[in-house]
């Protein structure tokens, strides 16, 4: 589904939008993982206000379509969109982190409406994801299950049992992103625990593997589409993505995995944000 | 321990302290009691077989073993006459302390009241015969806690190995009593022993029941048979307590 | 053979019964059951034979599936599955059900509370040969420690198929922990009743209380026919709900016995004896508790039955507890004074 000009041009916006209010929310709750939710945002932004079938009214809606943020640290960037969409009171993000909140670090599915899956601990949302939409396909139902993984998460075993899962099992009713900042806690990806070559060896699991620009909606659009007709392999986009993207200060920079900001500091992300 | 030793434990420490009981459900008694005073029960032919009553403060209690200073003694010449003297023939004691002997008639009533205990005693009157079973209650597992302390052989064999375990008797809204027995240990309880479920419960159904079976009046068997009496828990640990419920009868019948 | 319909529309004779393993009856009951239950799915990680999940696979093909040699996933995979409306239920040995996968277990099953159902085959030392690597005597005390978790421990072949309806008919993840091969029946046949968290008394009496969970209960019942011979009289708890536990079995063995043994096939560290000590020492009744079990020790290779007997988990090594037992001292009431 190629977007046209005025389409991308509001999803551009809105993935400014949410990654300000990111940044708000970090600094008003003493730290988030801020750089891998800014990452993701572009992902995100395309599957929640373009190609998700979901209706926040109804966040339990049995036909909607269902979403796995695998790399669960980046619960702030999801429950920011989620605010955004009203799938509960937006000023309720006020209050992260703060004790007795349905906002954590990591988000709750019987706690925060329009989450379909608790993750967190690394490596169990894409076989969740996969169980889901296997069920779908026992029930003949025709809704699709996303599932955003980390690079670095991919070091866990249990990705590559989900993947040759998948691909034994054929599950096509499924499109995962790797949320590739080539960036883990301790460093970038390849010196810490080398993933490359990571393309090669999703073909070599059987999946279908495509490799795109995380932060262009276009390249998004055509690979969710693409996705979608494959019917023989399951598909993964690698995105190429910037960790803490959006925040000059914040690219690449793997002190920005996990931090706070100041107010001073939180202005000049805004205002670098604005100017992406 | 000799077989007159060992009733004569019987009489002294589980029928003879019952004159309290029975002080109790007389007051009257209680007013003719002395202040202070002490008589003693004695066999001259065994330093171990004595008892006292104890007057103070108008209150009476029995013990049992000689007394430092007693104010009276009945003294039996032998054991076996004490026993008899118990089991209910006219035996009369000599009388050390003459000067005390007022003593004597102060505790006469009670003394005389204690014939409730008496196998022929069999009491038509309600009270009588709820007093008398509560009384038997008391003195039976006492007796049995009695067998046990003073050695007897037979009963040994009961208690030597025995688990922690109850011997419940129970009259439905009325007294009751237990015997609690543990590796050779034994205690004589008033009332219902709540720490544990018992071994053996036996259960009368009323006052009348019990009267039949404590007094002998039905054997046991006959007593399960005619409903007399409900036993609960192990079958042949009831059998043998049963046994030896006839045992203390048998044992200090003799001496009548 | 003739089939006989039960209560519950389970249609297998006695005679099937008697020489179904416990995880044979397993795979018959569940494919009963997902004859019914079009939403039941079941899962295995390359051990459908072993675990006898096998009868379902060839009954429902496309509701079966094999995840191979990865244990962790297959837990993630049902976590999925029921969040998107099945009924999984997920077989493995007990030892990857439980420490293997103890985290996806405990976070994509118990945390988000998700109706899936884990029988974890070949519990304790019921692998005999196959040595401590594939013995499980930890899982119910791992299993205790998730929120959310039912735990149970089958007598035998007939209570796991009891266990594995009344687990079906419960929301929320349960842990079904069973043996391998051709334990002994405790009961005849099922008509008994099973209750989760009910436990069931298979023996009266009153000098002390065995408790009991999974396969040694028959090896109790035993016993306590042995003493009644010797004219002890023992009581046999058999508490196959580990979690909940049957609280008021347990203080009325206090309470009406004073001494309990517990026998598990299982570290004494963690499970049964441990669960059962928690709840003693809560209602702060005098008691003298006796755990048997492997004791902080990984086990021996060697013949099921003969671990059983080799860990004093038998009625031999029952009854030698019970010995010492009989005479152990209970603070208060060593008042031995008769009552005036």
């Amino acid at each position: 589904m190629p977007l046209d000009e005025n389409e991308k041009e509001r999803l551009v916006a809105k993935a400014r939008q949410i990654r300000e209010k990111i940044v708000i929310i970090t600094e008003k709750c003493g730290g988030s993982h801020i750089g891998g939710s800014l990452s993701q945002t572009d992902i995100l932004v395309a599957l929640y206000y373009k190609y998700l079938k979901v209706d926040p009214k109804n966040p339990q809606w049995e036909a909607r379509d269902r979403f796995v943020l695998s790399k669960g640290h980046g619960g702030i960037g999801h429950a920011a969109i989620l605010g955004d969409l009203q799938f509960f009171p937006e000023d309720q993000l006020l209050d992260f982190n703060k004790t007795g909140s349905p906002f954590g670090m990591h988000l709750d599915h019987l706690k925060v409406p329009g989450v379909d899956a608790s993750t967190g601990s690394l490596g169990h949302g894409l076989g969740i994801a996969i169980g889901m939409a296997i069920a779908a396909r026992l029930q003949n139902l025709s809704w699709h299950t996303y599932c955003v993984i980390g690079d670095g998460e991919c070091n866990e075993g249990s990705i590559w049992e989900a993947a040759m899962a998948a691909s034994h099992y054929r599950v096509t009713n499924l499109t995962v992103f790797v949320d590739r900042n080539k960036m883990c806690i301790d460093g970038p990806t390849e010196e810490i625990m080398a993933l490359e070559p990571f393309a090669e060896k999703w073909r070599a699991f059987g999946w279908n593997v495509l490799d795109i620009d995380g932060h262009d909606f276009d390249q998004v659009g055509d690979a969710i589409a693409e996705s979608h007709r494959e019917d023989l392999r399951p598909t993964v986009i690698i995105c190429q993505t910037t960790k803490g993207r959006g925040v000059d200060f914040m690219e690449n920079q793997k002190e920005w995995h996990y931090a706070g900001l100041d107010s001073e500091m939180a202005a000049k992300a805004i205002e670098s944000v604005r100017r992406s | 321990m000799d077989r007159d030793e060992l009733v004569s434990r019987i009489f002294l420490r589980s029928a003879l302290p019952l004159i309290k009981d029975l002080a109790e459900e007389q007051p009257l008694y209680k007013k003719l009691f002395p202040k202070k005073g002490v008589i003693q029960l004695q066999a001259d032919d065994n330093e171990g077989v004595a008892a006292q009553i104890l007057f103070e403060e108008g209150e009476i209690s029995v013990r049992p073993g000689k007394h430092e200073k007693p104010d009276l003694t009945l003294c039996f010449r032998t054991t076996a006459m004490l026993n008899s003297f118990f089991a209910g023939k006219t035996l009369l004691p000599k009388i050390r302390g003459l000067a005390k002997i007022h003593l004597l008639f102060r505790v006469l009533p009670l003394l005389l009241g204690v014939k409730i205990l008496l196998p022929n005693a069999l009491p038509e009157d309600a009270k009588k015969r709820a007093l008398k079973v509560k009384l038997l209650l008391f003195m039976i597992t006492n007796a049995l806690s009695q067998l046990n302390k003073g050695g007897d052989e037979e009963f040994l064999k009961t208690t030597e190995n025995s688990p922690d375990r109850i011997f419940q008797w129970t009259v439905k809204d009325g007294p009751a009593a237990f015997l609690r027995m543990k590796a050779g240990k034994t205690k004589a309880g008033r009332g219902t022993y709540t720490r544990r479920r018992p071994f053996v419960h036996m259960i009368f159904p009323d006052i009348d029941s019990a009267f039949m079976v404590l007094t002998s009046q039905a054997p046991l068997v006959e007593a399960v048979r005619l409903g007399y009496v409900v036993t609960e828990g192990a079958m042949e640990g009831s059998k043998e307590m049963g046994y030896h419920m006839q045992r203390v009868e048998e044992l200090t019948g003799a001496y009548a | 053979m003739a089939a006989r319909e039960t209560s519950k529309g389970l249609t297998w004779t006695i005679a099937d019964a008697d020489h179904m393993t416990q995880a044979e009856i397993y795979g018959e009951v569940l494919t009963q059951l997902g004859e019914k239950n079009e939403k039941i799915v079941a899962l295995t990680a390359d051990l459908a034979g072993s675990t006898k999940i096998g009868r379902f696979e060839q009954r429902f093909p496309e509701r079966f599936f094999n995840l191979g040699i990865a244990e962790n996933n297959m837990f993630s995979l049902a976590s999925g599955m029921s969040a998107a409306g099945m009924l999984p239920v997920v077989s493995t040995f007990a030892v990857f059900a439980s420490l293997r996968s103890a985290e996806f277990v405990r976070t994509d099953i118990c945390y988000q509370n998700r109706n899936v159902k884990i029988i974890g085959t070949h519990s304790g030392t019921s692998f005999g040969q196959a040595g401590t690597t594939h013995h499980c005597t930890e899982d119910l005390g791992v299993m205790r420690t998730f929120a959310n978790m039912t735990v149970i421990a089958p007598a035998d072949s007939f209570e796991t198929a009891k266990a594995v309806v009344a687990a079906l008919e419960t929301e929320g993840p349960v842990y079904i922990r069973i043996g391998r091969s051709f334990e002994p029946p405790l009961h005849q046949d099922l008509d008994f009743d099973f209750e989760i968290g009910r436990a069931i008394t298979l023996h009266e009496g009153t000098d002390l209380t065995v408790i009991v969970s999974g396969r040694p209960a028959v090896s109790a019942l035993e016993a306590a026919e042995i003493a009644e011979r010797n004219k002890i009289s023992m009581r046999v708890v058999n508490m196959h709900t580990v979690k909940p536990i049957d609280e008021e079995a347990i203080m009325k063995a206090v309470t009406e016995t004073r001494r309990i043994i517990t026998v598990e096939d299982h570290n004494v560290y963690g499970g049964l004896g441990s669960a059962v000590a928690e709840v003693i020492a809560k209602n702060g009744k005098a008691c003298a508790l006796r755990s048997l079990g492997l004791n902080d020790e990984y086990s021996i290779v060697g013949y099921p039955d003969d671990l059983l007997n080799y860990y004093k988990l038998d009625a031999d090594g029952i009854l030698e507890a019970m010995q010492e037992l009989l005479t152990a001292e209970i603070e208060e009431d060593e008042d031995w004074e008769d009552e005036y």
